[in-house]
């Protein structure tokens, strides 16, 4: 038996660029396209780089009973998400570790899109459905197929999208805002939402149908096609928590707590005391934990044994997943995500044309190690200094994300 | 050029090329720059080291993967090219001469014998493609 690869409706698209495809989640997808991952990074962060992301899960979940499943099987709560926002979510188990983390959008009063890890669709899938059981009238759909997913990242993308409007408007500019209106005809639900770290960020959905005319418009407007590999360097280089890394199960073999990574505040909501979420009861010790550790107290680390932190190596080399870290000598974790990764210099706060490149990335460790601290990490029997670092990417005002040295 | 036609070649993409004497020059095949894509670091060993055939050299990082590059032939290092580590962009355009990473002055020269030619290497990546 030969599996067979599942392609993206913009498969054609990638292959006529010349990118280089790989299997990913059962999928074929590109890794780069033929000038490189350094340059599609680096196209994003001063551009506007265009990703399939067609691969992931689409839920559309809908019905009086939609709200009152979300608000159980989900670690936010839609009660808190007003129409036409989006929000990060985690699907929870009853252990406080992730089954899956997620973007909810709320398209209408009792209409939502869940958009997962393709890597996770059907294990999430059949978990939700399962969970849906005894919540009234809920119309849960696997609209992954029909409906086609792009981002479109970076400086560039709003004024790019704004060309290619022929109907209604784009989504007011507030982070995870979204709202529905025409793109070249094709109609479309824009939201503001993103996976770079990229101020300026879309995600697109779309009907599968309409998937190669607006990729088309989109390339022809300046829009970039950059491939997983950029997808990740620049994941990571936000410090964005990856599914399989930093989430799910660690190299010590047990569960990574929702908690152990930084974005986890905030997408789990205990304002609502009588909610009764999955997993709620664990997530609270784990909460109570990081609040301990924030006031400097480590005498109880069992809720939370271990902290995803950011990191920049010092030492020449790269420190990749799977590294052991050391702090003080002693050994206090590992590499869960490390690569190199470009970055435009910066003078006075804009991008010049010049690039350098740096190692950076994501730690799993004790939580009392403070920001600032200086770790050691192994590459090939060596150890290689490194810096706790609170971020890699300045990206809280303006509109171009650059890189903290 | 994808192929040298004086080189010989290990399966894992290294070539040597005689110099002069008993000292060999050696590098990255063209095929496996391309299929590294962007080279992001690289270490190469010291004048003096000694290197075994089909043991680790070196060690090449693209973005995505980290690769130990291994010698065609036994023997004491007696130089690096220690440009290439800060410009890996050279090996694009030539990995067969100014892309070469080490000279080896060879312990048994005869062991550039056991190399594939240009021709069984042109075949062995036909079977890999």
């Amino acid at each position: 038996m030969v599996l067979r690869m599942k392609q993206t409706p913009f498969f054609a698209k990638h292959t006529a660029c010349g990118a280089r495809m790989v299997d990913f989640s059962g999928w074929q997808m590109p890794i780069q396209y033929p000038d490189g991952i350094v340059a599609e990074h680096l196209a994003t962060r001063k551009h506007a780089g265009l990703f399939d992301v067609s691969h992931m899960g689409r839920f559309q979940v809908s019905g009086t009973g939609a709200p009152g499943f979300l608000r159980h099987a989900l670690t936010n709560d839609c009660d808190r998400l007003a129409v036409g926002c989006a929000h990060y979510t985690m699907l929870a188990n009853a252990t406080g570790g992730a089954i899956d983390d997620a973007f909810l959008y709320r398209l209408g009063q009792e209409t939502f899109l869940l958009v997962v890890n393709a890597s996770n669709k059907d294990k999430d899938r059949q978990h939700l459905q399962t969970v849906l059981k005894g919540f009234g009238a809920v119309d849960f759909q696997d609209v992954s197929d029909p409906m086609a997913m792009l981002a479109l990242q970076g400086p560039e993308s709003e004024t790019i999208l704004q060309t290619l409007v022929t109907e209604a408007m784009l989504p007011q500019p507030k982070r995870n805002a979204l709202g529905q209106l025409k793109l070249c005809g094709v109609d479309t639900i824009a939201a503001r939402t993103g996976y770079t770290g990229d101020p300026v960020c879309f995600e697109l959905f779309i009907p599968a149908e309409s998937a190669e005319p607006l990729w088309d418009k989109l390339t022809a407007a300046g829009a970039k096609p950059v491939g997983l590999g950029a997808r990740d360097t620049l994941r990571l280089e936000a410090g964005l928590p990856l599914y399989g890394h930093e989430l799910g199960i660690g190299k010590d073999g047990n569960e990574i707590p929702v908690f152990a990574i930084g974005q986890a505040p905030f997408a789990v909501s205990f304002d609502d005391p009588v909610r009764r979420f999955i997993g709620r009861d664990v997530l609270e010790k784990q909460a109570a934990a990081k609040q301990r550790y924030k006031a400097g107290d480590f005498s109880d680390t069992a809720a939370l044994p271990k902290v995803v932190r950011q990191m920049r190596l010092l030492d020449k080399g790269i420190a990749r997943e799977g590294a052991e870290v050391y702090y003080q000598g002693q050994e206090a974790g590992w590499v869960t995500s490390g690569t190199m990764v470009p970055y435009w210099t910066v003078k006075d706060t804009v991008l010049t044309d010049d690039h350098a490149q740096r190692a950076v990335g994501l730690c799993m460790v004790a939580p009392h190690i403070p920001v600032g601290s200086e770790i050691e990490i192994e590459v090939r029997r060596r150890r290689l200094k490194a810096e706790i670092v609170a971020r890699n990417l300045k990206n809280r005002r303006g509109s171009v994300a650059y890189a903290i040295l | 050029m994808m192929i040298d036609a004086d080189a010989g070649y290990l399966e894992s993409h290294e070539w040597a090329k005689k110099q002069d004497g008993n000292v060999f020059t050696v590098g990255l095949t063209a095929y496996a720059i391309e299929q590294l894509g962007d080279i992001v670091y690289m270490e190469l060993p010291e004048a003096g080291t000694e290197v075994i055939a089909g043991e680790p050299f070196g060690v090449v990082e693209s973005v995505k993967s980290a690769s130990d590059m291994y010698a065609p032939i036994s023997g004491t290092v007696v130089e690096a090219n220690t440009d290439i580590p800060d410009n890996p962009d050279i090996l694009k355009g030539d990995a067969y001469d100014a892309g070469w990473l080490i000279k080896i002055e060879a312990s048994d020269p005869d062991e550039f014998e056991d190399l594939m030619d240009n021709a069984a290497y042109k075949k062995f990546l036909e079977t890999e493609a």
